[in-house]
């Protein structure tokens, strides 16, 4: 992703977080509860008096067990979940406190839409460190992930129009996903469980308008991301990019630059944390002076491909093909491995064929805009051309040799 | 229909064989061979040393897992007995309340679908169990819109790489409609149990386009699968593909203008009973693929029609790793890598290339360790075909006589030596080909090793040899030395009645398919 993108978002959702706190009072979650008020749609703002959706959480420790209390009835609106204030419309939406802005060093590619992400961790509750997989989130935990378009990539802080804000959920029985799509006033964003289609136009960072229908993903659509096969081979939602590795660098917190994970730790929603020098830390997949081709190379794949394609993810049960950045064997990540049934035309007939990207399933699979023949699955209709340029040098690299 | 013309092959192109047929790695090196260890028997009946073409009438029969005596009914243990059951029902122009109603179903909903046409800009996205959907018929083919009687689903403007049903639940039914262009696959269910498509018809607009959906109907990775009273056309992989399945039954069913009309891979027990497959690039195919971790294995063909399926392969492109972009048109039906097979009451006629043709998986993968996963799966074994009925007209004209050794390198072997072979007097491939590679680097003095039978099998008048044994590994070393006439001489051409083939299919007998009308 080109850094400049990550930029606009980011400025929306941290105008609360400046050293300047917004006009009025401050919305705050309601603290009785295990998760924001979803009962009322009262557009942001505290749901004083009003009652819960559901019992209150006594707020005692829970033995260990996950939290048992009642799922958070979903709202109709973005709203509903009282975790922003303002709207794109009036120049900002604005998270509430304790709804924690983040970002990740290399974000997944998803049509070059910016992204602004929020962690909400319920009061009372606290996250738990873990090396490799996504945090240890508690129930009622809220992740908000918002997508915009800029009309011009070139200028992306300039007339932005935000399509969708994704809402995961933790609720008692396990994650879920809510899509929700912003009305064309920017004013509110409506539940869309069934996923939508929406025109975008921009020009893209050489100059060229580029037009295509982007899919907001159905409630169930995003399984196909979200996901992990169990111990009983059953699929469980989890979240991709909440990893310790992705969120090891520096934000901006009430003007004061913070690393997120000690940020977190900071305000009691995290623990377990270990030292700085022992935290794993992905590189922005696309600053050369941050690590070398090969690691950033797997970190694009990591974040971009790994939730499928590793050992507990249907697709890379399927294929055998491993991309998570725990994997070390070079076959199991493509090197002159055959697919196990990779349809026609796919450019190869190695994942990997070294020293030669243009006769690699993996980049062609990347590169292309064929429907049926493009990876990933769902979240892309054009290609990320820098993403598929850092595929190609790296493969380039890798010593060549006669797959056979 | 033009018959074989005898040309001489260039050597290029004979050279090439050797390469193509990708048998070099095996060729030579008795010690790293997978002759030792994966003779064919692995728990099936054959008897791979000693007693060549007989069965052996049960010695290890308690080793053969012949499944369980399923009816085509529900046999999981999900059940919506007793369970609130809702029923949901849309016309079109609700196609949006009907998305987001798809996305939050209770189980055990049924959703109908008045007649009409109804247009999807994503896929229908199903995750819960106890699911049925119906529409009001399945409408005719080439027909993109719904009528009075008919349910037409349309994706021609979906978005990319969405497939038209897209389903994970047990006990999913859908019927009586039709998915329209679908971008990828037109159904696909998978890793779900007891799943019924019932008077389905899947189907793209334009015929021979690379560019369409690959699949049909596709369960994959799923237990207890019912198609039936369906219809599949136009897919540029398989109408209608049963994969990675346990029990499947596919019958009453047409599949024309696929590249494969009918697959069945890497599946254990499955019935695909009074099915028609035309026109297709081959019509019926049994295999499984290599780095695949299931074993197919019981698989009973029984009173399908398998005819004319002489369409050229369009999905044959260069750099296509697909199995079927690999077969030569006018291919009728193909067993390849797979065990206790029987083919049975059925009808082939008028196939390009050849009728019926056993396989073994190293002429597609040679190099075993990519058969691991499998168990070596790479034989095939124990194969019976009886009391079927061969029209003719089969056999005269490989992969419709435009041939490529990039693409599809067996078609091109195929040709080079039926080329030679006409000269010789013989006019076209046999009904039943057998490349003669199982067990693999067998004596050659046993004739059939693996224990296919040939049986009881109408034939059509004058026909001389019925079964061709390519001995392929030593044709193709001869013909890459430009040796046509030796590489002719190895091959084996047998009357129907030869007794080493004449055998009762093997034991124990196959139990899929017998509680099942």
């Amino acid at each position: 992703m080109n850094p400049r993108l990550s930029v606009v978002l980011l400025a929306l959702s941290l105008a609360a977080c400046g050293s300047s706190d917004p006009e009025g009072p401050r919305p705050t979650p309601d603290a009785g509860t295990s998760v924001p008020d979803a009962g009322t749609e009262d557009a942001g703002v505290p749901d004083a008096g009003s009652p819960d959706a559901g019992p209150v959480d006594s707020g005692t420790p829970d033995a260990g067990e996950p939290d048992a209390g009642p799922p958070l009835v979903i709202p109709n609106t973005l709203s509903g979940y009282g975790l922003f204030t303002g709207s794109p419309a009036d120049g900002g939406l604005v998270p509430v406190e304790g709804n924690v802005p983040y970002t990740l060093s290399t974000a997944l590619f998803s049509d070059y839409a910016v992204k602004s992400r929020t962690l909400y961790i319920p009061p009372g509750k606290t996250a738990h460190y873990e090396p490799m997989a996504a945090l240890d989130l508690p129930v009622g935990t809220l992740i908000t992930k918002t997508f915009a378009f800029p009309a011009d990539l070139r200028k992306p802080d300039q007339d932005v129009r935000v399509i969708e804000t994704r809402v995961l959920v933790h609720q008692p029985a396990g994650w879920e996903a809510w899509p929700y799509v912003w009305n064309t006033e920017q004013t509110e964003a409506t539940l869309a469980t069934g996923g939508r289609s929406r025109d975008v136009t921009f020009i893209d960072t050489d100059g060229e308008s580029r037009s295509f229908k982007y899919s907001v993903p159905s409630k169930n659509q995003c399984q196909q991301c979200h996901h992990l096969l169990d111990d009983q081979g059953a699929q469980v939602m989890h979240p991709i990019g909440v990893k310790a590795r992705y969120l090891h660098h520096n934000n901006t917190y009430g003007g004061v630059e913070r690393d997120q994970l000690e940020y977190l730790a900071s305000l009691g929603k995290l623990d377990g944390l270990p030292a700085p020098a022992d935290l794993p830390k992905a590189p922005d997949a696309f600053d050369p002076q941050a690590a070398d081709l090969t690691t950033r190379a797997r970190t694009y794949l990591d974040i971009n491909c790994a939730h499928c394609h590793n050992p507990k993810g249907t697709a890379g049960v399927t294929s055998q093909l491993f991309l998570d950045i725990g994997t070390t064997s070079m076959f199991s990540l493509g090197e002159c491995k055959r697919p196990g049934s990779a349809g026609s035309g796919v450019g190869g007939e190695f994942d990997i064929l070294p020293g030669n990207h243009a006769e690699s399933i993996l980049w062609y699979r990347m590169h292309t805009e064929e429907s049926g023949k493009m990876m990933p699955q769902i979240g892309r209709t054009v290609h990320h051309a820098e993403g598929s340029q850092l595929i190609a040098d790296w493969i380039d690299s890798l010593p060549a040799k006669t797959c056979k | 229909m033009p018959r074989l013309q005898w040309t001489r092959a260039t050597s290029a192109t004979l050279l090439a064989l050797v390469g193509a047929l990708s048998l070099t790695a095996c060729s030579d090196d008795d010690d790293t061979t997978p002759d030792s260890g994966v003779k064919v028997d692995a728990g099936t009946t054959t008897d791979a040393g000693s007693d060549a073409g007989t069965t052996d009438a049960g010695s290890d029969a308690g080793s053969v897992d012949t499944g369980i005596p399923w009816d085509g009914g529900s046999a999981g243990t999900f059940s919506c007995e007793g369970k609130a059951q809702t029923t949901l029902n849309f016309a079109p122009g609700q196609e949006e309340a009907f998305q987001d109603q798809v996305n939050t179903l209770a189980e055990c909903t049924t959703i109908t679908l008045a007649p009409g046409t109804y247009t999807f800009d994503n896929a229908i996205t199903i995750r819960k169990n106890g699911i049925t959907l119906v529409g009001a018929g399945k409408g005719k083919k080439g027909e993109g819109t719904g009528g009075a009687d008919s349910t037409v689903l349309v994706f021609t403007n979906a978005a990319a790489n969405s497939n038209g049903l897209d389903v994970v639940g047990d006990r999913f039914t859908v019927s009586n409609l039709a998915v329209w262009n679908a971008k990828k696959d037109a159904i696909r269910v998978e890793s779900s149990t007891d799943v019924v498509m019932r008077g389905v018809r899947t189907e793209w607009a334009e015929a021979n386009k690379e560019s369409n959906g690959k699949y049909g109907l596709y369960p994959v990775k799923s237990k207890y699968v019912l198609i039936e009273d369906c219809e599949a056309y136009n897919a540029a992989d398989a109408g209608i593909y049963v994969g990675q399945t346990q029990y499947a039954v596919v019958r009453n069913s047409v599949a024309k203008q696929n590249v494969a009309g009918i697959e069945i891979e890497n599946t254990k027990y499955a019935y695909v009973l009074g099915n028609t497959a035309q026109d297709n690039t081959t019509g019926l195919v049994v295999f499984d693929l290599p780095g695949n971790p299931i074993k197919g294995t019981d698989i009973r063909v029984k009173n399908n029609i398998i005819t004319g399926n002489n369409r050229n392969n369009f999905a044959s492109v260069q750099s296509s790793s697909s199995t079927v972009s690999q077969v030569p048109a006018g291919t009728g039906t193909f067993l390849l890598a797979s065990r206790r097979v029987e083919l049975t009451g059925n009808t082939w006629g008028n196939n390009n290339t050849v009728d019926v043709a056993v396989l073994s998986g190293l002429a597609i993968e040679s190099d075993p360790a990519q058969w691991v996963a499998g168990g070596l799966n790479f034989a095939s074994a124990d194969i019976s075909i009886h009391d079927n009925t061969f029209q003719g007209g089969s056999g005269d004209n490989v992969d419709n006589g435009n041939t490529s050794q990039s693409l599809r390198p067996l078609g091109a072997a195929l040709a080079a030596l039926y080329a030679y072979g006409e000269t010789q007097g013989t006019l076209g491939v046999e009904h039943l080909l057998w490349d003669g590679l199982d067990p693999f680097g067998h004596d050659r003095a046993q004739l059939n090793p693996i224990n296919i039978c040939f049986a009881n099998n109408t034939l059509p008048t004058g026909t001389t040899t019925a079964i061709v044994d390519l001995d392929l590994q030593a044709a193709a070393t001869l013909a890459g030395q430009g040796n046509l006439p030796g590489a002719w001489a190895k091959t084996r051409h047998y009357a129907a009645n030869k007794a080493e083939f004449n055998c009762s299919g093997f034991s124990p007998a196959l139990t899929i398919g017998d509680f099942i009308q």
